[in-house]
């Protein structure tokens, strides 16, 4: 999952850059409105945590044109202004959550990663596919009666996966959604974690779960059901 | 605390002199309707005189004399008279005549008061000549008349006194209406002072509308007053907005800083790290935490000056300082962070002045000053410090080469918390506080600061502070 955050203040930044990666997950980070909303409008993020007191373009018309440009990525506003109705102001043009700061850098995680389950369909934060089951919370994942025992990229791509089962993700998607441009990304390292991954999920007397579609990318079989 | 009412003192007022005039009319109405009572009263009597002398006829006896006939006239009951010849002989009389009744010979009627048997009594006395047998040939006979004729007075008082009383109560009817009135119209015309009171109490800090009635605005004597309340609001709520602006600034500022320092500590007790780590992630908390204590110290020093006032002056005396020593103790305190930005300090003193201010607060505004200037300050470039003295004034000048300062900032640099651009990077530093302490130092010290694009590149900084001698 990649989340998008635009803050202004580099120190603040830096933590919860730093927390959401420690939590599994790829960060940008953008620096004025401009770019944020620049990079917003990419549509390759599972969340955006969006400051509202930004030079260049404020949080308010940056949330504004995301919306007006027909983009559902969620959004968690980060407020220092007190009073309800910026609040209710915020909710209505299309915020999906907020924070007001200071705060508690585990409940932004939290909260960041069921804006993420949500806007994929899923409430709680234990997936399942057949008899796969993976916890974000812990981020661990068992197979039947094996807990299976995973790298960070491994988890991240079949967390991605069981997102979306049974739709074809293309590599590209992948790379998208699990990188930041920190890293230096190259379908290779893909094609190379997910053949990991596969010979991981091989339990003793399991299906293969992950299908390979030649040219497109992968598809993860079985239905969801959620715990 | 006495409380007066404008009412009822205006009608106590008003009807007190109603009365004290009806007082005086009802004594000039006594006096005057009592001559003229009296008047009448004499003319009834000289009437009567004259009705009893025309009464006197010839007799028809032998004697041939004069004979009263009152028969035929209606005399009042308590009349006194007397009716008498020059002989004495007297031809009628009735009641009782005072003693020592004068009895002056002349032809006008005179006039006397007596008392007989104790009531008050005006007699008229009238001299009538009749003469006898005026067809008979030497039987013309003369006869001088004098006639004594009283009457009670008190009948003058009683028509007095009635005329009064009848005066008397309409005045009062009169009175008592005019207070009624008086009361309703005085409180008609102080009503728009009500509806004033009435808008004035809507007042709360959390609304400040005030319409000031129309009712009240036509009254002259409630137009300045109306003025004053209207101009004292619109101060009021300009100092509670710059208050309300600034609580709301401070606590946005705050509660960011607090942000930093607790998302440092939390992202470090986020799982279990190596030694290096630690101290890394605990050097950065404390660079977090040391700025927050700037913030706060910052709001601690304007609110200080903000609260100092002339009284704690005259109390502990005025402070000075040099403002050289000050100006040179600034540079020398940011010496290391210009050497960081690679800018040079170019000094230039010309003054020994010394100012009014705390030498800890001159030192501050120097080197708040110079902070902005270095901030401001690309690499390699240098800032111009020039201080001078004239005509009692000491003038600091702080120029830097800088991307100078947009004319639509100019007004709110002084500002708390301004930072051009309304949400500019804090990464330029500071805490948007320096500048806001500049203005309330120069200000208490009676001088001013004020900032320009230089006539080459960058911000100018201007302040200028009386010189002590």
């Amino acid at each position: 999952m990649r989340v998008l955050l635009i803050e202004d203040e580099e120190r603040l930044a830096e933590n919860i850059v730093g927390a959401l990666r420690e939590s599994g997950l790829a960060v940008d980070r953008a620096a004025d409105g401009e770019t944020g909303s620049y990079l917003a409008e990419q549509d390759v993020y599972d969340a955006i945590v969006l400051d509202l007191m930004l030079p260049g373009k404020t949080g308010q018309s940056v949330l504004r044109d995301l919306r007006r440009k027909r983009l559902h990525t969620p959004v968690l506003v980060l407020t220092a202004q007190e009073g309800k109705e910026s609040t209710v102001e915020l909710l209505n043009s299309g915020a999906d959550d907020y924070v007001s700061k200071p705060f508690d850098l585990g409940e932004l995680l939290a909260r960041i990663k069921a804006l993420i389950r949500r806007a994929k369909g899923v409430s709680t934060p234990v997936l399942k596919v057949s008899d796969v089951e993976l916890n974000t919370v812990l981020q661990t994942v068992r197979r039947g009666r094996y807990s299976l025992n995973l790298s960070p990229t491994e988890y991240r791509i079949l967390e991605y996966l069981i997102h979306r089962p049974s739709a074809c993700v293309s590599k590209r998607e992948l790379l998208e959604h699990l990188y930041d441009f920190d890293w230096d990304h190259h379908s290779n390292v893909i094609e190379a974690h997910v053949s990991n991954l596969r010979r991981k999920l091989n339990t003793e007397g399991s299906e293969p779960l992950i299908e390979t579609l030649r040219h497109r990318g992968y598809r993860l079989c079985g239905e969801r059901n959620v715990v | 605390m006495r409380s007066v009412s404008i009412t009822s003192r205006l009608t106590l007022t008003v009807v007190v002199l109603e009365i004290l005039s009806a007082i005086a009319l009802v004594g000039a109405i006594t006096v005057h309707e009592r001559h003229l009572e009296l008047k009448a009263f004499d003319a009834t009597l000289r009437g009567s005189a004259d009705s009893i002398m025309g009464a006197i006829q010839d007799g028809e006896n032998d004697e041939r004399d004069l004979v009263l006939e009152t028969r035929g006239m209606q005399l009042p009951k308590d009349v006194v008279f007397r009716v008498e010849d020059e002989r004495g002989r007297v031809f009628g009389s009735a009641g009782s005549l005072p003693p020592g009744m004068a009895e002056p010979i002349t032809n006008a009627s005179t006039f006397q008061n007596a008392q007989v048997s104790g009531r008050n009594y005006r007699f008229v006395v009238r001299h009538g000549v009749r003469i006898l047998d005026p067809n008979e040939a030497g039987g013309r006979v003369r006869r001088t008349i004098t006639i004594i004729y009283g009457a009670p007075v008190d009948r003058v008082w009683h028509e007095v006194f009635e005329a009064i009383r009848f005066f008397a109560i309409a005045t009062a009817i009169l009175i008592g209406i005019t207070a009624l009135l008086l009361v309703w119209l005085v409180r008609r015309c102080l009503s728009p002072l009500y509806q004033l009171a009435l808008q004035a109490e809507r007042i709360t800090p959390k609304t400040w509308q005030f319409e000031s009635p129309t009712s009240a605005m036509e009254i002259m004597e409630l137009r300045p007053l109306v003025r004053a309340l209207e101009a004292a609001l619109a101060r009021l709520q300009r100092s509670f907005e710059q208050q309300r602006r600034f609580t709301s600034d401070a606590a946005h500022e705050l509660k960011t800083d607090v942000a930093i320092v607790k998302s440092s500590l939390q992202l470090l007790s986020m799982r279990k790290r190596t030694v290096e780590e630690y101290s890394r992630g605990l050097a950065l908390g404390l660079d977090d935490f040391a700025r927050l204590e700037m913030t706060v110290q910052k709001m601690l020093s304007l609110a200080r000056l903000e609260q100092l006032n002339e009284i704690d002056d005259r109390e502990n005396g005025r402070p000075t300082c040099s403002l050289p020593e000050a100006v040179e103790e600034a540079v020398h305190q940011s010496r290391s962070f210009a050497d960081l930005k690679e800018v040079t300090i170019a000094l230039q003193i010309r003054s020994t002045a010394k100012v009014p201010i705390d030498r800890h607060d001159a030192i501050l505004l120097c080197s708040n000053v110079l902070l902005n200037a270095l901030q401001h300050s690309p690499p390699g470039s240098s800032v111009h410090i020039e201080m001078n003295a004239t005509e009692g004034k000491a003038k600091l000048t702080v120029r830097d080469e800088g991307e100078g300062i947009r004319n639509e900032d100019r007004p709110y640099v002084f500002e708390p918390f301004y930072r051009g651009d309304p949400s500019r990077s804090r990464k330029s530093g500071g805490t948007g506080l320096g500048l806001s302490i500049c203005k309330s130092i120069c200000e208490r010290a009676g001088g001013f600061i004020e900032i320009s694009n230089g006539a080459a590149a960058g911000a100018l900084v201007t302040i200028v502070l009386p010189e002590e001698r």
